[in-house]
């Protein structure tokens, strides 16, 4: 069995008429975690929203296979239940909707697609708590509105929290280091590495070398008005701080 | 937004019914009422005396069609309203809803949220009065209505019209018109959430703000239908 998760090739993608994404070619394997570093507007949003199959964004040509799947052929939805978690630049407030009953579901619905019974109610909640636990949520976090109120940091400790809970085999983290101060940035990386292994892989979209400190990626891309311009080992990360984007 | 303040004209009371509902000074009053097929409105007249305070809500099913009329007199110093109202509206239903608000003292308080999800060919009409009275200083007026429309043809105005007599007042209103959210909706479904409940999720969030006070099971009832 081949060890290849995600495939990408030849991937042009893009916004109404405008092409963002000039063709892509990425391979992941298990296990790996891989840096997605570029300047602002490089298409670094737009990668993650096609994998995760945001509607607005039209793929024009190329490929996505996930697990052997065509991941391009996919809902969203279908997408989350094979594995598939993005991680948002700015996660989207949901007052009136608890995170519980948030999370109830997602869990279930994903269950239904497998053809399983909703998760026991027990059950549920000690996962609930052993996951909170592990973004270091206090207890009431569960009856809160999901996002609403919520500071940079929380969200993203939120955003780690839905990734802890669905265990996905690709996780996707689009800036997530962005707004978060030095004490929030460990507890989301410390999430990130503890639920990393051998069977998955991650994608760390990042513009500054910050998260990267923390969550230390095997293989680091550079990416640059829509194409992967240079790909290197993690030394790269240090390369692209003393010299920036200019020099690729 | 516009502004529907009147800058000129003359402040012309406006008669209060006299079967209007009195509440005397110091009392709460909190009535909700709920409209299905078939149901008359009843007549929502109110006078407020001092300090007394009025909270209603007004729940209107699928398939309720029909002009609402829903008159607010504050009458006494520290008196307070705080009207709130959902609806679902299918099919060929047809909902008009009139409010006026009329603060004839000063220092009472009114907060209004009305707001309706709109499917097939469902029709609704707002029209939201704030009338200030000359006298009536320190007053504080809000009014927000907002619409979804879940189909091409489903259709919702809003006409919010505030009537202005004197300057000490804070007065807001919020109107709007769309669709769901699509950046709300694709989260939901990147979390797994399949997209029929996903809206479902989004529509319970909308109607949030006028749902929240009630108690679980009238709520819940509302928002089985959606």
């Amino acid at each position: 069995m081949s060890d290849i998760l995600l495939e990408i090739h030849d991937l042009h993608a893009g916004i109404a008429d405008r092409e963002i994404l000039k063709g892509i070619d990425l391979v992941i394997r298990k296990g790996e975690i891989h840096a997605v570093m570029g300047p602002n507007g490089a298409g670094k949003s737009t990668l993650s929203a096609v994998l995760a199959g945001k509607p607005d964004y039209k793929v024009t040509s190329g490929s996505i296979i996930f697990n052997g799947q065509d991941l391009l052929a996919m809902t969203p939805e279908e997408r989350s239940w094979a594995g598939v978690f993005l991680s948002f630049q700015y996660p989207v407030e949901i007052p009136g909707v608890s995170i519980t009953n948030f999370m109830k579901a997602a869990i279930n619905a994903r269950r239904k697609a497998q053809g399983l019974e909703d998760m026991k109610p027990a059950e549920f909640l000690k996962l609930m708590k052993e996951k909170m636990a592990f973004v270091k949520m206090r207890a009431e976090f569960a009856r809160r509105d999901v996002n609403a109120g919520f500071s940079g940091g929380e969200k993203k400790r939120n955003e780690i929290f839905q990734m802890a809970m669905l265990d996905p085999v690709l996780s996707i983290l689009d800036e997530t280091d962005s707004g978060l101060d030095v004490d929030a940035l460990r507890i989301v990386a410390d999430g990130v590495n503890s639920l990393h292994n051998e069977e998955k892989a991650s994608i760390v979209i990042t513009h500054y070398q910050r998260l990267l400190d923390y969550i230390v990626p095997d293989i680091v891309h550079v990416l640059k008005d829509g194409k992967i311009v240079h790909t290197a080992g993690r030394e790269l990360v240090a390369q692209i701080e003393d010299t920036g984007y200019d020099v690729f | 937004m516009a502004d529907h303040k009147i800058e000129a004209g003359h402040y012309i009371p406006t008669a209060i019914p006299t079967d209007a509902r009195g509440i005397a000074s110091g009392e709460s009053v909190s009535l909700c009422y709920t409209l299905k097929e078939g149901i008359e409105a009843p007549a929502m007249d109110f006078l407020l005396m001092e300090g007394a305070s009025l909270d209603l809500t007004i729940l209107a099913y699928p398939g309720f069609s029909g002009r609402l009329l829903v008159r607010v007199f504050l009458c006494g110093r520290n008196a307070n309203a705080n009207l709130r109202g959902a609806w679902i509206g299918r099919g060929s239903d047809k909902l008009n809803l009139d409010v006026e608000m009329h603060h004839t003292v000063g220092s009472c308080t009114s907060e209004q949220d009305f707001r309706g999800v709109l499917d097939n060919e469902a029709v609704s009409y707002f029209d939201g009065r704030i009338v200030v009275a000359p006298d009536a200083a320190a007053t504080k007026a809000l009014q927000q209505n907002h619409n979804i429309l879940l189909s091409e043809s489903a259709r919702a105005e809003t006409r919010p019209q505030l009537e202005i007599y004197t300057d000490d007042v804070e007065c807001s209103h919020g109107a709007t018109v769309g669709a769901l959210d699509a950046n709300e909706l694709f989260y939901m479904r990147s979390r797994g959430i399949p997209e029929a409940d996903a809206k479902a999720l989004q529509l319970r969030s909308f109607l949030h703000p006028v749902l929240a006070g009630l108690d679980v099971e009238a709520r819940e009832e509302f928002l089985s239908v959606l």
